[in-house]
């Protein structure tokens, strides 16, 4: 053999290896869908930045499979019709392997439909819609919130165990408050028969003056209010509580009442004495996990990890565990591997649910109070409500999804 | 019978009061919405997004200046200022030449505007939640039992009345205001004496504002500062400026006045269909008076 034919197909093996080569280091590539634009960012940066945390992390490492982690992202700025347009547009044309996001449910639900007919995995990272893994849920769609139904189920469990008799109902007028404000209250009237409902008061969403309706609740006298609000409404609501002097007077409940989100930007000024559940605080519980993810968290951004960042975390943690269980980037062996997953994360052992794909979440249960330690609010005589209690059980979703 | 009888005076009192301090930061920035509307002619939908930034440079203010009773007055005294600054840069640098353009070129113009300074304010202050610190003295409700009205909120009520009668003042006693008024009716005729329309309008344009950015600073205190409250702002005050007549500021003292009060007394009737009233005076009052309750100056 001549030595030019040789060295000419030494190049060309060099060639393929190269290219086999190239294809190994293909990286798994995740699209992210979410709200970067008003009031929703106060959530959906932690996401990302949790996310962020445990692929860098897995890059610096080469994961499990050996392939990095790309991620993409696109704001939906809210609107779901924006949304499903992305996600088509990541599915189809960047070939993302999995989608996650987003904090709007009617963008989470739309999303999920295409992720099903496109057999893509899609992470619902902050949406609370109880459709996303009950009625509508599929073989496709992951839930890592907690939903409305469960956070209703939540509070009801350790509201039933309290005094109070005469309650009140207050919210957003619409599809979030109405569903966290009948999971509450359906569960109660379940647990403890002789509640009783004085009145309800519905306001538009994006309020921001609440001082009108405390004043008129309080001529009510109720013993309780159940306070169905979400977003920029849990601050203002808790200002015109201290404002008003409502605190003092009469106890109420928010769901993420007692989240850094919540009690970070009001200071000191913030009311004590406020029930709330969550499903992350980066003090509580005081293990090394936790205390290890908030200093990590902190060296990264310079920040304390709120809600989000815990499901930004976990769903990095999930895709990066899936598809080394899974073996190859390959979209259903990821969802045979994935489900019935159990992780190690901040809060203990999470288990990704097979049968709804929904995480399995403990619900913190608290009262906020000043402590020395913080300039803001902390949850105090916290109570942890396990999953097993306030989740949905299989058969019922079964039933739900039939 | 029963809910009649539930309703005894001190409630109603209370939901009056409450209901004129809302009246207050809606009119502040009305009146500054319909100024600009009766005097330039523009639609400005980026109002909204003044009255934002107003908040969220009142925020900065008070944390530089420490927080408490000092970073509370330093940031409703100078937030305005600074909104109404902004407010002159854009003004000069691009509406003085487009105030012959047709209203909807401007209302788009607005429009964009209201988009790019929103972004520009997740750009500066990100995304988080903010509040303004209260300084002590104004913290809690007044001390009446039966009244559980925040301190905050009488004092606003109080402001309300200054802020009107400086208006007033600005519009009948001054030269500039005189002249404002008579450029409201007859652009051309006012130019054709002699006078710099031109300047004429950067002012009433600062002064409008101006008052958006003292609503923002206002409100600081009592809301959440966040991306987004804007939105819910305009929608109330074009409301309240069509409900008034369009450019009358007296129109928009009205017009707050009975959102306002259907607003906080609605809740207290009904409670589950309180966002209702307002919305429902507003068109009773269309619907007898279609320009507005008084005079519109277009």
């Amino acid at each position: 053999m001549k030595k030019e034919t040789i060295i000419g197909m030494g190049v060309v093996l060099l060639g393929f290896l190269a290219v086999s080569f190239s294809f190994g280091a293909e990286p798994i590539k995740v699209g992210i869908i979410d709200t970067y634009t008003g009031p929703a960012t106060a959530y959906t940066f932690d996401v990302l930045d949790g996310f962020k945390m445990a692929v860098n992390k897995v890059n610096a490492m080469e994961g499990g499979l050996g392939k990095k982690i790309e991620f993409l992202t696109r704001d939906e700025k809210f609107k779901p019709d924006i949304g499903l347009a992305m996600a088509k547009e990541l599915v189809l044309r960047e070939n993302v392997d999995i989608l996650m996001g987003t904090i709007n449910s009617a963008t989470a639900l739309a999303v999920s439909d295409f992720a099903k007919k496109e057999k893509t995995p899609f992470f619902v990272t902050f949406s609370k819609s109880d459709k996303i893994t009950g009625e509508q849920g599929h073989r496709y769609v992951f839930q890592i919130t907690e939903n409305t139904l469960m956070a209703g189920r939540a509070a009801a469990f350790a509201l039933a165990k309290k005094p109070f008799v005469k309650y009140w109902i207050a919210g957003d007028d619409y599809e979030y408050g109405h569903a966290i404000a009948d999971g509450v209250w359906n569960q109660l009237k379940k647990l403890k028969p002789v509640v009783q409902l004085l009145g309800k008061s519905w306001w538009k969403v994006g309020e921001t003056d609440f001082t009108p309706y405390i004043t008129a609740i309080l001529a009510a006298k109720p013993d309780f209010i159940i306070v169905a609000t979400g977003g920029s409404g849990m601050v203002n609501f808790q200002k015109a509580a201290k404002a008003t002097g409502l605190a003092q007077k009469v106890p109420f409940y928010q769901h993420t009442a007692i989240e850094l989100s919540t009690l970070e930007p009001q200071g000191l000024d913030a009311p004590e004495g406020v029930y709330g559940t969550a499903n992350y605080l980066f003090y509580y519980p005081d293990t090394p996990e936790n205390k290890a993810f908030v200093q990590e968290f902190r060296n990264t951004y310079n920040r304390y990890p709120k809600i989000g960042a815990l499901y930004g975390y976990v769903t990095g943690v999930l895709v990066e565990k899936g598809f080394a269980k899974a073996g190859k980037v390959d979209k259903e062996k990821f969802i045979n591997a994935v489900q019935g997953m159990v992780i190690d994360s901040p809060v203990g052992k999470l288990e990704l649910r097979a049968c709804d794909h929904q995480l399995m979440l403990p619900m913190f249960f608290g009262v906020t109070k000043k402590v020395p330690q913080y300039p803001f609010l902390i949850a105090s005589d916290i109570v942890t409500i396990p999953p097993k209690d306030y989740m949905p059980a299989c058969e019922e979703i079964k039933t739900l999804r039939k | 019978m029963e809910f009649l009888s539930s309703i005894c005076p001190p409630e109603i009192l209370c939901q009056i009061l409450v209901g004129l301090s809302r009246m207050t930061i809606l009119f502040i920035v009305a009146s500054g919405l319909t100024l600009i509307l009766g005097v330039l002619r523009i639609p400005n939908i980026a109002h909204g997004s003044l009255y934002m930034i107003g908040a969220f440079v009142a925020f900065s203010v008070s944390k530089w200046f420490g927080g408490g009773t000092t970073g509370f007055w330093m940031a409703v005294v100078l937030a305005p200022f600074a909104v109404a600054l902004l407010s002159l840069v854009v003004e000069r640098g691009i509406f003085a030449h487009l105030y012959e353009r047709e209203h909807l070129m401007l209302l788009l113009l607005t429009f964009s505007f209201a988009l790019i300074l929103g972004d520009l304010v997740k750009v500066v202050w990100g995304g988080e939640y903010r509040t303004v610190q209260l300084p002590g003295s104004f913290k809690g409700p007044i001390p009446v039992e039966s009244l559980p009205i925040p301190i905050y909120n009488i004092f606003l009520v109080i402001i309300g009345p200054f802020v009107a009668l400086g208006l007033w003042f600005f519009t009948n006693k001054t030269k500039i205001g005189k002249i404002s008024r008579a450029a409201a009716v007859d652009r051309e005729m006012v130019g054709a004496v002699g006078i710099n329309v031109s300047w004429v309008f950067a002012i009433v344009f600062v002064i409008g504002c101006f008052l958006a950015g003292m609503g923002g600073a206002l409100v600081s205190p009592i809301v959440n500062i966040t991306l987004g409250m804007d939105h819910t702002l305009i929608m109330e005050a074009f409301l309240i400026v069509i409900m008034g007549g369009l450019g009358n500021v007296w129109g928009a003292l009205l017009g707050a006045l009975i959102f306002g009060l259907t607003q906080s007394l609605g809740i207290l009737i009904w409670p589950q269909f309180g966002i209702v009233f307002p919305y429902a005076a507003a068109v009773t009052v269309l619907l007898f008076r279609p320009t507005g309750l008084l005079k519109s100056t277009w």
